[in-house]
Order: structure tokens, then C-alpha cells, then sequence
């Protein structure tokens, strides 16, 4: 008898769900690898660049962590988000949901190329940290913990 | 899939079974009837899920409709509420032996805490902020020393489970004490090392603050209370 109160439950939860309003998030421009180098080769300020994608469940985790980083060091450090092998609509979802305030930019690769070129991997989540010359200070594979991205935050800074 | 965090678990429960076993041969829990490793790790796990299930909270994300988030343990463990469900867990599962049993925990406990921040040479993560002492460390490419700090606070937990073994042996404690003082102990090195952590946050100070109290109370209470218990169980 008590089993015929698991669909009502779980209605429940999908009713608790909300879609997500997107309506304040701008379109992601989609680049290239040559964008993101020339960005590298531009900067005057050392770079977080995070790769994520709205259907990675580690990348959800790490989000509210970058959001932190990037209103702490954000005046410092610039944070740029490439959303890669996504979809606009998921992409934007992801911000309003997970990233809404954090002051980063992003950048959209449907292709997934961008972090292959630049030395890293397929896998997501990724995290390059590049110092105020554009050079690779280090790569973190996976989901970053609060202690590396600080550390690592104070390395670029550093150099 | 990364391996590092499974390496630091390792590290930690083999510090944490170590530490029992060597309570065990000095006769240290003779007065405990409880299986002390299985509460040990079962505190261990329920602490570890508390704490994930508090960071995720925090961070705004709902465990209910991201279920699947509560394994990613990298996201981000909440220290404080991860010790309280420890601790909680450990006194529910031995309520019928409270104190032998969270005195017979109390040296494992902080030899599996050390384990777990000794285990940053496998998680690379020892480091902390910039120094120019003798024994600073560098990470590779970088020409920025810094405070092992990992390693100071494994060594100061590795040391306060040492003298909690070596002072239950012979006898001396008082009920309450040696897990009030390994609490203590506990809040008193995350705090003292705490300003030598890279952090975006700060640090959560006050559940270091929180467990000197708590711990010093309940070791003044125990020291005051009851008489003293030989290692084994006679008035």
C-alpha cells in the first residue's frame, strides 16, 4: 500500500523544480582556438580559465567555488568559463542557475577543440591557470578543491 | 577519474587502523565491549556525508534535486558539520559504553585526522602560504617557497595521538578526558595552522573555536566528576 506513495512523492519533486529564467543571460559567443590564444597573448592580467558543460555533474559542484574565487580575486584574476560540446540553451541555464553573479566571462566551443589545443584533455571539468604573461602556470584535471584553486590563485599572482 | 582523494583516504584509514590496533595490543580498550573499528569507520562515513551534504547546502545547491552531486566529494566537504555527524554517530552506535567508547576512539581519531592531511603527498596539496624557512617547500615550476602546512598539522595530530596512547596505558585518565582532549586537541591545530592555508573563505574558524570549547568544557567536567578508571576498567 505504501509503494502507491512513491509517484505522488516523486511528482512532488519534479513539481518543486523550477525552469530556469535565462532571459538576463547574454548569448555565449563561440570561439576558436585562435581567439582564446590571442586572448592569452593580450592579457595583462593572469587567467582562471575554467572549461565546463552543462550536462557535467562535477562541474555543478565546483560552480559556487569559481563564483567565490571570482568575487574574491576577481579585481585581480580574470575568470573566463569555456563551455564546451553544450548546447546555448543548457549553457545559459547553467549560468542563471549556478553562476549567476560570479564576474567571469564565457566563451562557447561546440567542438571541444579549444582545451585539446591548448594542452589539456576532453575531459571536463578543466582548469587552466595562466599567469600575466599568458604562460601555463599549471592544469588542474577534475574537480578543483578550495585549497588548489587559492593556491593556485596566489601562484598566478605571484609571477 | 582522479585517484588522489581515494590515495588520502588510504593514508587516513591506515593511520586510524594502526592506532587502534596498537590501543588494542597495549590493552588501552579492554574496558570498551564495542567493536570500535566498525564504529570508527561507520562515524567516518556518516561525518563524510553530513559534511558534503552541508557544503552543498551552503553552496546553494539542493541535495534533493541534485542527488547525484553528493558523491563528489572534491566539491567541497563542510569540516564543522562533517566532525559534529562524526561525533554524534560514534556516541549513537556506543551510547550504551559512551565514554569507553569515545575515549577508546579518541588517539584513532586523531591519527586518522593526521593520516588525512599527511595523505596531501598523494593528493599534492601540502602547501600553503609563502615562506623563507629552511624547511619550505616549493611546488614544481614555481620559485615560490611555502609552509608545508599539511604536513605541520599531521604531525601535531600524529604527536597528540601518541601521548592520549601513551597516558591511557598507564592508566591516568579519567573518563571523558582523553576524547574531550583529543577534540581539543583537534580544534586547537586546525586553528593554529589555519593562517598558513591558501583559502578563499577565511576558514571555517569557529567550529575550531567551537571544539576547543566544547572540549575543554567536557575535560574540566570529566577531571572534576568521576573518579579515576585504570586502562582496565577498575575504580
Amino acid at each position: 500500500m505504501r509503494l502507491r506513495w512513491i509517484p505522488i512523492f516523486a511528482l512532488l519533486l519534479v513539481a518543486c523544480g523550477s525552469s530556469v529564467d535565462i532571459s538576463s543571460v547574454p548569448e555565449i559567443p563561440v570561439a576558436s582556438s585562435g581567439d582564446v590564444e590571442e586572448m592569452l597573448a593580450t592579457t595583462d592580467a593572469p587567467i582562471v580559465l575554467n572549461v565546463w558543460a552543462s550536462w557535467c555533474v562535477p562541474c555543478r559542484s565546483e560552480a559556487p567555488l569559481l563564483e567565490r574565487a571570482a568575487a574574491t580575486a576577481g579585481g585581480e584574476v580574470r575568470f573566463v568559463g569555456l563551455n564546451v560540446r553544450d548546447n546555448q540553451t543548457g549553457a545559459r541555464e547553467f549560468i542563471a542557475e549556478f553562476l549567476a553573479t560570479a564576474p567571469m566571462e564565457h566563451l562557447a566551443d561546440p567542438s571541444g577543440a579549444i582545451p585539446v589545443d591548448l594542452g589539456g584533455t576532453r575531459g571536463v571539468p578543466l582548469t587552466f591557470f595562466y599567469d600575466r604573461n599568458g604562460q601555463l602556470v599549471e592544469l588542474h584535471s577534475g574537480v578543483i578543491d578550495e585549497r588548489t584553486l587559492a593556491l593556485q590563485i596566489d601562484e598566478i599572482l605571484r609571477r | 577519474m582522479e585517484f588522489t582523494l581515494l590515495g588520502g583516504v588510504f593514508v587516513a584509514v591506515l593511520a586510524l587502523y594502526a592506532t587502534l590496533y596498537w590501543e588494542a595490543r597495549r590493552g588501552n580498550a579492554a574496558d570498551c565491549t564495542h567493536d570500535l573499528w566498525e564504529i570508527a569507520i561507520s562515524a567516518a562515513v556518516a561525518g563524510l556525508i553530513v559534511g558534503r551534504l552541508a557544503a552543498m547546502i551552503g553552496a546553494g545547491v539542493n541535495p534533493i534535486t541534485n542527488p547525484a552531486d553528493i558523491i563528489i566529494v572534491r566539491g567541497g566537504v563542510a569540516t564543522g558539520p562533517a566532525g559534529v555527524g562524526a561525533i554524534l554517530t560514534a556516541a549513537w552506535l556506543g551510547r550504551r559504553d559512551l565514554w569507553p567508547v569515545l575515549d577508546g576512539l579518541a588517539a584513532g581519531a586523531l591519527a586518522g585526522l593526521g593520516g588525512w592531511h599527511l595523505g596531501c603527498i598523494v593528493r599534492d596539496s601540502c602547501l600553503g602560504t609563502p615562506s623563507d624557512l629552511p624547511w619550505a617547500m616549493t611546488q614544481p615550476g614555481s620559485t615560490v617557497s611555502r609552509h608545508p602546512v599539511e604536513i605541520y598539522a599531521a604531525l601535531a595530530l600524529f604527536a597528540g595521538a601518541i601521548v592520549l596512547i601513551q597516558l591511557r596505558s598507564r592508566g591516568r585518565l579519567r573518563p571523558a578526558v582523553a576524547s574531550s582532549a583529543a577534540l581539543a586537541w583537534a580544534g586547537l591545530v586546525r586553528l593554529a595552522t589555519e593562517p598558513l592555508r591558501p583559502t578563499l573563505s577565511g576558514g571555517p574558524i569557529l567550529w575550531y573555536w567551537g571544539a576547543i570549547a566544547v572540549g575543554v568544557l567536557i575535560l574540566v567536567l570529566g577531571i572534576r566528576a568521576v573518579p579515576a578508571v585504570t586502562a582496565g576498567g577498575k575504580r
